[in-house]
């Protein structure tokens, strides 16, 4: 009897870590202590000799707007070149 | 007559050479440590057969744009909480991880034509079709896990998305690629 009930104990137990651990949403890699992005050095930097056509740019401007740490508004126009004014990245997300 | 003794002896030829392998599984006596070297002979075979089996299999996988700028902060993080401590961040030339696996994973923050994949990857759209399988599904008993079962496509595109720029990182650019808001 006893071994029935921890036969059924330990499958249920198998089954809830099986589930927990399962496929997770991005959020759930966030951690308490997680580095902030290093935008002082961002806004620090020239931005006329920046290359805003370049992805790796994009991508560091787009992350440290999102924190709130963007530079002095002299810079907001350089961060929008004239091919992505008004462009929405969500749009060409990769169909699998 | 000649033919039937050709036959029995290429027989028993593969009797002993199957009995003298199991024999050889069985005594135990194959290093399998990680701290130890494959001989030159399975290091091809097995090397071969895995750079041959990934090209095949990712062949017809279409390639997805990947010049989106949300796709770096997307696979960048995922890369730094996933990757990062066998496959490198820039600056870094080794990890706990990258010292003690064998076979050594592949430096990442180098173009894959200089840690010695070239062969494998040849052009870009292949490398990408590669990077997403290898990350998708895994490479057996050499260390690399399969994240299919626990990211989507589009995690893994995107992933794909910031190998393609991350030689071309600095440590800067990596730390606030890879950070997550």
């Amino acid at each position: 009897m006893s071994i029935k009930i921890l036969t059924v104990v330990t499958t249920v137990s198998l089954m809830l870590a099986a589930a927990v651990t399962h496929a997770h949403s991005a959020s759930e890699h966030k951690k308490k202590n997680a580095e902030k992005p290093k935008c002082e050095a961002i806004n620090n930097m020239d931005h006329s000799k920046m290359d805003m056509n370049d992805p790796i740019m994009q991508a560091m401007m787009k992350q440290c707007m999102g924190t709130g740490n963007k530079g002095s508004g002299n810079h907001s126009s350089a961060h929008k070149p004239d091919g992505h004014k008004g462009t929405d990245h969500n749009e060409s997300k990769p169909k699998s | 007559m000649k033919y039937m003794n050709y036959v029995k002896y290429t027989g028993v030829m593969l009797a002993v050479s199957v009995l003298f392998a199991v024999t050889f599984i069985y005594s135990g006596t194959y290093p399998v440590g990680a701290d130890n070297k494959h001989n030159a002979l399975t290091f091809w075979v097995l090397e071969t057969l895995r750079t041959k089996s990934i090209a095949r299999a990712s062949n017809d996988i279409e390639v997805p744009p990947l010049e989106d700028p949300q796709l770096l902060l997307t696979g960048g993080a995922d890369y730094n909480d996933m990757c990062a401590g066998c496959h490198l961040k820039p600056g870094q030339e080794e990890s706990d991880m990258s010292i003690g696996l064998y076979p050594k994973p592949p430096n990442l923050t180098i173009a894959a034509k200089d840690h010695g994949h070239g062969d494998e990857h040849g052009e870009s759209n292949s490398l990408a079709q590669q990077q997403f399988w290898v990350i998708k599904h895994g490479i057996m008993a050499s260390g690399m896990a399969s994240f299919g079962p626990t990211h989507d496509d589009d995690r893994i595109w995107a992933m794909v998305a910031f190998l393609q720029k991350l030689p071309e990182l600095d440590a800067l650019q990596y730390q606030v690629l890879t950070a997550r808001n």
